[in-house]
């Protein structure tokens, strides 16, 4: 039996899985990210370093934010500048009230339908008062997230996130693994590395050595759960949430549970802020930079190399998606083989179910 | 009966699409009152078979598959109106079009025999296009324009000037004249409001340019200011590099 999803509805960007059974066995199977590349890193090399966070605003429309940070961070790195605590403070609220946004959008609009068993968000408002718990509160969201039903399913992987030791971790720390990665952004070449694969536009990255990882708010969760804000670290701990939790589902009620740290963390934030000034001049130099920071997806890398006036000579992005692209194979693959006996039509969703847990964002894999 | 929408996505980031359904302020009530029949990202049970009202596209086209596509939505539906700067004026993706192509390519991918792209080009290279929905992401305003005059039955009437009348509008003191930086609202058309002047910050022309804009005189200001012939190329190849707005200003560089 072959089942051909030649496109997965709900998720950012372009996708297909194929499903090749035989004899009650699983065969084959792709997962076929056919998005069409932009090629971002390459119309960047050419371009000047102040134009560069601007345009890699435009690789994702739900986390814009994130690569323009990932990129700024990079390219200071790159010409040694340091940005003060309060400039690091006001790029900590945009990050975190982009993952609350990204991580809503998700929730509602892409991965919660099939819960209610539905196609759409349009198709719940009328039907599900559970949906004004939205207007209500973000703890809300995550008491009717954390209530549903979801496939009792454990993946194998590595989860890798940023961490540091005083906080949640977003723009600032250290790449962490859940097997005993521990390395700054600049090692990343060591420890990762990409490959093009030929069913898929999107390049595939593994742990050297290793194989597969999972980056996003279920690892952001295992890593740093100390840190999360003890509000939605208890209502996550009433239902057996705790490191490390292996359930790929599990990544939306992770986060349902960082839309209430998020808030809590900006109120923090925002609690003695005043007016002044940030603005800071720097002076461009030749240079090579890179930086990692947590994506709404995950985790984010960007690497750049320019010269004395400020010109890109070389570029490399890494995305969340590209970093999860294995490990998700690798669930579906798992996923499929435990439930071969299913009807056609409940592998198909539950395939879908998956990959909308994984938020993937092909835009951003492609890029 | 409700009107039949179809929402498409070529090659972008899914910005557009997302900033509609984001678009809840204004947009809930009016969107209700459509059906919408096809949009991956909304919904699980769409068809992407016609006949539509009205279909909108973002993105740029940079693959032959996507010509066809094009071409047979555009068959399907009454009214066709591109949405957001790739669709609109080729945005961000069309500053491939600036170098031999190939080039860029290499410089992502060591194999290319499974990648098939194009040059970048607007939708409107292909097809006969209805209404603009420009910005990046689209203006609200615009947008909602779109949408009521698709129910009402008239041709919508979208913003036809530069950003420059909007900074005017909010009494903005001119970036251009009083700062000396670089801004590109003279000839970028209107839409969000003169968000950056209105921060201080020179506009790098997201919404791209507006119709029949001087892209020399501004390339030969920027000039009299000190810009390097590089640095006014690179203002203009940003969003919409493949315009005839832009490409003037830019040939005009490199004439001289």
């Amino acid at each position: 039996m072959k089942i051909n999803m030649d496109y997965i509805a709900r998720v950012e960007g372009e996708s297909a899985v194929k499903i090749e059974i035989e004899d009650g066995k699983l065969k084959d199977l792709k997962l076929n990210i056919w998005e069409p590349p932009r090629f971002f890193e390459g119309f960047l090399v050419g371009r000047r370093f102040d134009e560069v966070p601007d345009i890699v605003a435009r690789i994702c429309g739900i986390c814009p934010v994130s690569h323009m940070t990932t990129a700024i961070r990079a390219i200071e790195n790159a010409i040694g500048f340091e940005p003060t605590p309060r400039i690091k403070k006001i790029r900590d609220i945009m990050a975190l009230s982009q993952i609350m946004a990204s991580h809503l959008a998700h929730l509602y609009v892409l991965a919660l339908p099939d819960y209610f068993k539905l196609n759409s968000v349009v198709e719940m408002l009328p039907k599900f008062k559970e949906l004004e718990s939205v207007k209500k509160d973000a703890f809300e969201t995550l008491k009717m997230i954390r209530e549903l039903d979801y496939p009792d399913f454990k993946n194998d992987t590595e989860y890798v996130a940023v961490t540091n030791k005083k906080d949640y971790a977003i723009n600032e720390g250290v790449i962490t693994s859940s097997h005993g990665i521990k390395a700054d952004a600049n090692d990343y070449p060591l420890i990762f590395e990409e490959s093009e694969i030929s069913y898929s536009n999107a390049k595939r990255t593994v742990i050297k050595g290793r194989g597969s990882l999972m980056t996003g708010a279920i690892a952001r969760l295992n890593l740093s759960f100390d840190l999360l804000h003890s509000d939605a670290k208890s209502v996550v701990k009433e239902i057996g949430f705790e490191p490390l939790e292996k359930n790929p589902f599990f990544n939306i009620i992770a986060q349902g549970a960082e839309i209430v740290h998020g808030i809590r963390k900006i109120i923090e934030h925002l609690e003695g802020f005043s007016e002044e000034e940030s603005f800071v001049g720097i002076k461009v130099k030749e240079g090579f930079g890179s930086a990692v920071t947590e994506a709404p997806r995950g985790m984010l890398y960007h690497q750049y190399e320019m010269n004395k006036r400020g010109i890109i000579e070389k570029a490399n992005i890494v995305t969340p998606t590209a970093h999860n692209f294995l490990s998700l194979e690798e669930g579906l693959k798992k996923l499929v083989n435990e439930n071969i006996d299913k009807p056609k039509e409940e592998i198909i969703l539950l395939c879908e179910m998956l990959v909308r847990a994984y938020d993937p964002c092909f835009s951003c894999s492609v890029h | 009966m409700k009107k039949r929408l179809g929402f498409f996505k070529f090659s972008c980031c899914t910005g557009c699409q997302f900033h509609f359904f984001y678009e809840q302020r204004y947009l809930l009530e009016t969107l209700l009152n459509f059906d919408v029949v096809f949009s991956k990202i909304l919904s699980s049970s769409g068809t992407p078979d016609g006949p539509f009202d009205v279909a909108l596209i973002e993105g740029t086209v940079t693959e032959v598959w996507q010509v066809d596509e094009l071409k047979r939505i555009r068959e399907q539906s009454t009214l066709l109106f591109a949405i957001g700067s790739c669709a609109v004026s080729g945005g961000i993706p069309a500053i491939k079009a600036t170098d031999p192509e190939i080039e860029i390519e290499k410089r992502v991918y060591k194999k290319l025999s499974s990648i098939h792209s194009i040059k970048p080009y607007a939708i409107d290279a292909y097809v006969k296009v209805d209404g603009y929905i420009r910005g990046c992401p689209p203006g609200e305003r615009d947008l909602y324009e779109a949408l009521t005059s698709v129910l009402t039955d008239k041709k919508p009437d979208f913003l036809h000037y530069s950003v420059c009348v909007e900074c005017k509008l909010k009494g903005n003191t001119c970036v251009l004249v009083s700062y000396n930086v670089p801004c590109m609202g003279p000839v970028t058309n209107a839409g969000c409001g003169a968000l950056c002047p209105s921060m201080n910050r020179a506009c790098y022309s997201c919404f791209g340019p507006v119709k029949q804009a001087n892209g020399s005189a501004l390339a030969k200001k920027f000039k009299l200011m000190g810009l390097s012939k590089d640095d006014i190329i690179r203002k203009f190849t940003e969003f919409g590099a493949v315009t005839g707005e832009f490409r003037k200003a830019v040939e005009m560089m490199y004439e001289d």
